[in-house]
């Protein structure tokens, strides 16, 4: 396969949030809406188009979540009545990347809500495939296999194939020969958000998410302005090095070099952070030659 | 004063804002975009700072020379953005009753800026290749 193969991204974002009782995929994860978040690590791995398939306009939650992610940089489909379910949401994206001159060679099928979803492990799964374009590339935590999926064109195009009742989840698993498992450090791509608990999990005492600022070589590396580790709390300084070190491997070579800021101060590495501050990583600054 | 701008820099007339009545010495630095570092050309240098943490930084670095030297005014100011060769990125002005103090607070406020205040800056080489510059990190 030539390097000039093209990656896209689907996300199918019309589910009603039925079990956690709100939108969702507009919950603020550092201050940025989920779909926007979503989105913008997709872009950032090099997924083009990213397609996501927004609830109709006239759902409440519609024109926002079309418009979140729009602005991250999104083609945003919306459906005339809500797909019944996700698999639905995948066709009419398949169908609609089909439309064009040049269909993908593969997508990345990634459930909106990924709230850890990483740039560096998109791009480590879209690397896979690349090796072999023909597989079906799957992250796993410890075993169990998670999202984001990297499904071959011709697979993504067999979702529309399938008797109405069937999932993708069945397609792939009538292709189990093929799918290649890549082994990640972090129970990231296993996290979904489906209930109040979820969010009480990802936004709790026990596991905070903390979302840490990038500059410079550090923004260059993970690709984004910004990445969001898991980490207990109570956390020193030293925790967020490690917690970088596991969770963004991109960001590993220099996760131990640089200064930490804690609310735009330089902080030791025994320094505990209070809750809600702003964390950054500070490269050296430019200094050089006297 | 200090002040963090994508704007080109007026270096007169930040110097022209710390003069002073009862200034004996004025002494303004600049920090301009360089060609040539050794036998490597540079096109292009592009500056990014943490806006927030930068401008604390730098009203500390004023706060603190102010403790140290009897300085009249002081003006720090950085450009951030894409520089062309020659133009100014940092302008470094005080004012004091007399020279000595002046030299000596310009000479810290620059090398400390260096240090501390958060802008980095990528170098774009005439051969085509892009790098930041991270001392130590290399």
């Amino acid at each position: 396969m030539s390097p000039t193969s093209t990656i896209a991204a689907i996300v199918p974002a019309a589910g009603a949030s039925v079990r956690m009782g709100r939108p969702k995929l507009l919950l603020e994860f550092g201050g940025r809406p989920l779909i926007a978040r979503v989105v913008e690590a997709l872009v950032a791995a090099g997924a083009r188009p990213v397609v996501v398939v927004a609830p109709p306009a006239e759902a409440p939650e519609g024109p926002a979540v079309a418009r979140a992610a729009f602005e991250a940089g999104a083609d945003v489909l919306v459906p005339d009545s809500r797909p019944a379910t996700m698999r639905d949401s995948v066709e009419l994206a398949v169908a609609e990347l089909g439309w064009a001159d040049e269909p993908p060679d593969a997508v990345v099928l990634t459930p909106a809500d990924s709230p850890r979803l990483d740039v560096s492990v998109v791009e480590r799964l879209i690397a896979a495939w690349r090796e072999s374009p023909g597989r079906i590339v799957a992250p796993t935590f410890e075993g169990r296999r998670g999202h984001p999926i990297v499904l071959p064109w011709q697979l993504a195009e067999a979702v529309a194939d399938l008797p109405p009742d069937v999932g993708v989840n069945a397609l792939i698993a009538e292709h189990a020969w093929k799918v290649f498992e890549v082994p990640i450090e972090s129970d990231a791509v296993l996290v979904d958000l489906d209930t109040p608990q979820d969010l009480e999990r990802l936004q709790g005492s026990s596991a905070a998410t903390r979302t840490v600022r990038l500059f410079a070589i550090a923004r260059q590396l993970a690709g984004g302005p910004e990445v969001v580790v898991a980490l207990d709390d109570p956390a020193t300084v030293a925790d967020l090095r490690r917690a970088l070190v596991e969770q963004h491997p991109t960001l590993g070579s220099i996760a131990d070099r640089v200064r930490i800021a804690v609310d735009d101060e330089y902080a030791e590495d025994d320094a505990v952070l209070p809750p809600g501050a702003t964390l950054a990583l500070i490269p050296p600054v430019s200094g050089g030659g006297v | 004063m200090v002040e963090i701008t994508e704007s080109p820099l007026d270096h007169a007339a930040i110097t022209e804002r710390v003069r002073h009545v009862n200034a004996g010495a004025v002494c303004t630095f600049l920090g301009t975009v360089r060609e040539m570092t050794g036998d490597r050309r540079t096109v292009a240098l592009e500056y990014e700072a943490y806006p927030e943490m930068a401008a604390k930084k730098l009203a500390e670095l004023e706060a603190e020379a102010r403790r140290r030297w009897p300085l009249i005014e002081v003006a720090l100011a950085h450009r951030v953005g894409r520089l062309e060769l020659g133009d100014v990125s940092v302008v470094v002005a005080v004012s004091c009753p007399h020279r000595g103090d002046s030299f000596e607070a310009c000479r810290w406020l620059i090398d400390t800026l260096k240090d501390v205040v958060p802008i980095w800056k990528r170098e774009n080489w005439a051969d085509g290749r892009e790098e930041w510059v991270h001392p130590g990190l290399e």
